[in-house]
């Protein structure tokens, strides 16, 4: 009986992430189209190819694009002008798609995936928030950039799960279901972000979007750097928190048993935890970051299973949102598996050097990498509330600082995470080697 | 414990894996033009970029991990 509502409930979940699938949600925007520019007359229009389709219309350039800046013949991405719901057949903006790879761009694809990787490996999410505008500095157009970013994670985080999973961390079943629940969640996320696009526009969503971001990384990355430091200098093994204690011990059906997490908890429970996590991958696009704590402070698993069991989850939220982007023909593979070729060493890399630290150090890191990428989000405050016309204008030279601060803090994540967990797993294998000898 | 696998095992597992990745980048670097064509067509063919990141993830995944036991980076307690 209880077997069988567990399968119904599971099923259900599955059914609704089936419906969001085929809905379409989390895809691109609806206003941008690729293919091919084949001619720009005098009077500022331009006859466009669209991609597979092979129609022929015509576009209008905005007054910021001059005739002689449309590359013709070469693959573009064209963001169009949008009236409320309304697109129009104006251009914003013309972005090159594939982008030439000299050394120093293959290079830099590599170290960011290394690090990237290794921090994925190591705390279960990861890399994403920092490769996505590393990538759009180096000239990727952003839609392109999210969608090849989101075909390297799966293959990634099923390389880092399936490692996980032999050093006996990963909850294949509570990955699962919370992934299930993950996808309902996304499309809750889409629908809120809509309304608030629908009511406030633009930059009222960019503002709401920065400041979830920020409140959640703050007081979660606090409270977790906070249970870590408590960890470390009272030297004990980390306890289930009362509320994950409290919620284990209602008895309401289906109860389920997570073998590798050693957790009985009822279903109840577990589904809200993945949908908050899917509600915040909509909104912030790092799901990990409530997935993990609410694994951890929620649930009752340790850092160890929560972190491992997120790379299930991610594996599955990565595959489902690569069809989704694939479906409309954005993924440049050549970047997929440039990043793949570096992350794939890092990945496997910060899976084993967990076997060598305590579960506090899985808590720093993650603790430190959320307080320091609020920074970057935190940055970009100042001008969604002048966009708003909550605040004067930004001087240009301002707007180029705060975009400055917004990247770096996220390269100063990175790296933060890569020297400590390289840190960590050196000291901890010269201590299990000097154990041996 | 497992009993640990060779340093011979370990260096032709690397040495193969090592191959199969080489070649799968090579074919895909020289055959850009197509590739970056095709595998952004959308629809149905997802299924080229999906299925790609698979391959590369399956065996370049298996070259990384024979690559990293062959320099005596193992996990604790040799899972």
């Amino acid at each position: 009986m209880r077997r069988s509502l567990i399968s119904l409930i599971v099923c259900m979940l599955c059914l609704f992430a089936a419906n969001a699938v085929l809905a379409g949600g989390g895809g691109p925007p609806k206003n941008l189209i690729k293919g091919f520019f084949l001619r720009v007359d005098s009077d500022n229009t331009a006859l466009f190819k669209k991609d597979v389709t092979g129609q022929e219309i015509v576009l209008k350039l905005s007054q910021d694009i001059k005739p002689e800046d449309v590359p013709l013949n070469r693959k573009v991405l064209v963001t169009l002008k949008t009236e409320g719901h309304k697109i129009t057949d104006e251009v914003k903006r013309i972005s090159i798609m594939f982008i030439n790879l000299p050394v120093s761009k293959v290079v830099a694809l590599l170290v960011v995936g290394l690090i990237g990787g290794l921090l994925s490996g190591f705390i279960g999410s990861g890399g994403a928030f920092v490769l996505t505008p590393s990538m759009m500095s180096l000239g990727v157009p952003g839609a392109v950039a999210v969608a090849s970013n989101m075909c390297h994670k799966f293959p990634k985080a099923m390389v880092g799960a399936y490692k996980r999973w032999k050093y006996g961390q990963a909850d294949i079943k509570l990955g699962i279901i919370m992934a299930a629940s993950a996808i309902v969640g996304v499309q809750i996320g889409i629908q809120i972000q809509k309304y608030i696009l629908d009511h406030w526009g633009n930059a009222g969503s960019n503002l709401y979007v920065s400041l979830m971001f920020v409140i959640i990384l703050v007081v979660v990355g606090t409270y977790v750097f906070y249970d870590a430091f408590k960890l470390k200098k009272g030297g004990k093994e980390a306890q289930v928190t009362r509320l994950a204690r409290a919620l284990q011990n209602i008895n309401l059906p289906p109860m389920v048993h997570f073998k590798q997490a050693g957790i009985r908890i009822s279903l109840w429970f577990t589904v809200p935890v993945g949908v908050a996590t899917g509600m915040l991958a909509a909104t912030i696009a790092v799901g990990g970051f409530i997935g993990v704590p609410g694994l951890i402070y929620v649930i009752g698993a340790s850092a160890m299973v929560a972190s491992a069991t997120e790379l299930v989850i991610a594996f599955v939220m990565g595959m489902w949102g690569s069809i989704q982007w694939g479906l409309s023909g954005l993924i440049d593979i050549r970047l997929t598996l440039l990043i793949l070729a570096a992350s794939l060493f890092g990945v496997q890399l910060g899976a084993l050097g967990t076997t060598y630290v305590k579960d506090y150090m899985i808590k720093i890191v993650m603790g430190a990498v959320m307080l320091i990428v609020s920074v970057s989000r935190g940055a970009k405050i100042p001008g969604y509330l002048a966009d708003l016309g909550l605040r004067s204008p930004l001087s240009p030279e301002k707007a180029v600082f705060y975009d400055a601060i917004s990247f770096w803090s996220l390269v100063a994540a990175l790296a933060t995470a890569g020297i400590i967990i390289s840190a960590a797993m050196i000291k901890g294998m010269l201590q299990a080697r000097a154990e041996t000898s | 414990m497992k009993p640990k696998k060779s340093k011979g095992s370990l260096l032709v597992k690397t040495l193969i894996f090592g191959a199969m990745s080489g070649a799968l980048y090579y074919l895909l670097f020289s055959n850009e033009e197509w590739v970056t064509t095709t595998y952004t067509m959308g629809g149905w063919h997802t299924v080229y970029p999906v299925g790609t990141a698979l391959l590369f993830s399956f065996v370049h995944g298996a070259f990384a991990s024979n690559f990293l036991s062959l320099l005596g980076i193992e996990p604790k307690g040799g899972h």
